[in-house]
């Protein structure tokens, strides 16, 4: 038996070298559902620090695997390891953040939908507006956008699939409470893309307080 | 059955332990009404109230003053188990009460636990339910790791998952310990608890962990023999609002983690018409036969016979 440590991304979601983003998403999704810290099956099998150390490593793996470039990096280490046969490696489209959605919601879209509706409120509201004529972003400012555009932080968890005390992490400017600066990079974008924003600039202007 | 267990022959009847961590979780209301449904799908059907220290199966099954139970073995008074084999109204169905024990039987010495256990193995059954008493006592333990076999019945609730992942935790440190025989284990033990004081109690696979570092043959071997365990899960009292899927998400973890093979094999469904059946001493799934309960127990009793109630009474 694999140590949690020694699974690969695939192993650990259990997941076929070739899964497409749908079937990441399903698997991640189920996974995270086992290993919660609300989760009855799991409880009392795990100290808190094991549950943070599985879900930590979910994360990086659900990260990797949605995003083109890093999994097709992830892949050619795998297959530099003899673990995985190019042939067998997924050949899909394009597998952003944002087209995730698409893949996994083809029937109702909602993530495409929403940023679409706040999209033009963005655009539209002099606060807003205000917040993002600072050329850096806190974490204060990103709930300040995120309360004028009346979305709450668990209806973007649920449609990012980040977890919620990550997203107050980044609205309370706790940085140390995410895995790692890689993830909270993508946290941000995955934040800032669901509710209208440009991710790039809303991820640089943030990042670059802990840069200073 | 694992070819490294003393007791499996291919003579041997099916032998299930039934278990859970945790009192009031219906172990034996399944085992009694489990053994009445084999019973009437023509297996030969013996239940053993091996819940030593609080018998009460002969209850369920409504024989409330039974003549003769287990201790008339230990105590020497009958010289076979088979003879203090009661036969039940229902055709097909025996069962070997607890009603008599004494009172300090549930501390059984070791000799007197291994004479029940051979006994048990050279009985003459189609199928052997035990209604094994509640917790983590080596009473309890033995029972399922002898056969490499056991039914853990647990409920949809926190106390409830919790126990049974403490069940099956102590089941895994006795097999490790039975393996290695005492020494070895007590050593062992003492070099994984230096690193983690939890070690034996509450995370029993640092033990694995550990032993495969320093006699890797030995680790993969009861690697192996853990993989072999023919465990099944059995859900009970489950309610509408539960998620049904608990029952196989314990099953995945604990073979995820611990590296052990736990067959999810159904839910039973919450029904207080149980306690009104217990009450008056009567068999539920014969008095409601066509109630959700019943039918969720015959998908079980088809998990562990493999062949359809059709089939098995056509046969």
């Amino acid at each position: 038996m694999k140590k949690l440590e020694d699974l690969n991304f695939y192993e650990l979601l259990e997941l076929a070298f070739d899964a497409s983003p749908f079937e990441v998403h399903q698997a991640y999704k189920e996974m995270t559902q086992l290993y919660h810290d609300d989760s009855l099956a799991s409880y009392s099998f795990f100290s808190r620090e094991e549950r943070e150390k599985i879900l930590a490593k979910l994360d990086e793996a659900y990260s990797t695997l949605m995003d083109e470039k890093r999994r097709s990096r992830y892949d050619q280490l795998l297959i530099e390891r003899g673990i995985l046969e190019k042939s067998t490696q997924y050949q899909g489209e394009r597998m952003k953040l944002g087209l995730m959605y698409d893949a996994k919601r083809p029937s109702t879209n909602t993530a495409l939908r929403i940023r679409e509706r706040l999209k033009p409120i963005v655009s539209s509201n002099p606060v807003i507006q205000e917040v993002l004529a600072s050329d850096v972003l806190s974490g204060r400012d990103l709930k300040k956008i995120r309360d004028e555009l009346g979305i709450s932080l668990e209806e973007i968890s649920e449609l990012v699939k980040v977890r919620v005390v990550y997203l107050h992490a980044i609205e309370d400017d706790q940085f140390e409470k995410t895995p790692s600066r890689i993830f909270l990079k993508g946290f941000l974008r995955a934040y800032a893309q669901c509710i209208g924003l440009d991710a790039d600039m809303v991820a640089s202007r943030y990042l670059k307080r802990i840069h200073d | 059955m694992n070819s490294t267990n003393p007791y499996s022959s291919d003579f041997m009847p099916h032998i299930w332990p039934i278990g859970g961590g945790k009192g009031g979780t219906g172990k034996s209301f399944l085992t009694s009404n489990m053994g009445i449904l084999l019973a009437r799908q023509g297996f030969k059907t013996l239940l053993i109230d091996a819940d030593l220290g609080a018998p009460n199966l002969h209850t369920i099954v409504g024989l409330p003053n039974p003549a003769i139970s287990l201790s008339d073995f230990l105590n020497k008074r009958v010289p076979t188990l088979q003879e203090t084999v009661l036969e039940m109204p229902i055709h097909n169905l025996f069962l070997i009460s607890g009603a008599k024990n004494k009172l300090d039987i549930a501390n059984l010495a070791h000799e007197q636990k291994m004479k029940v256990l051979r006994a048990v193995s050279r009985l003459d059954y189609d199928y052997i339910l035990l209604d094994l008493g509640t917790g983590t006592s080596f009473n309890t333990i033995d029972f399922f790791t002898i056969w490499d076999s056991g039914i853990f019945v647990c409920n949809p609730e926190p106390t409830s998952i919790e126990n049974i992942y403490r069940l099956i935790r102590s089941v895994y440190a006795r097999k490790i310990r039975q393996v290695l025989k005492i020494d070895r284990f007590r050593s062992l033990a003492e070099k994984a608890e230096a690193q983690n004081p939890d070690a034996t109690i509450h995370h029993p696979e640092y033990l694995l962990d550990m032993l495969k570092t320093i006699d890797p043959e030995q680790g993969a071997k009861i690697e192996r023999i853990l993989k072999s365990f023919q465990f099944k899960l059995v859900l009970n009292q489950v309610r509408r609002q539960d998620n049904p899927k608990i029952g196989a998400l314990v099953c995945k973890i604990v073979e995820k983690h611990l590296g052990m093979r736990i067959q999810f094999i159904g839910n039973v469904s919450f029904d207080e018409r149980v306690h009104e059946a217990v009450c008056r001493k009567e068999s539920f799934v014969d008095q409601y036969s066509y109630s959700q309960a019943t039918l969720d127990l015959k998908v079980i009793i088809k998990a562990i016979t493999g062949v359809t109630e059709e089939q098995a009474v056509a046969s």
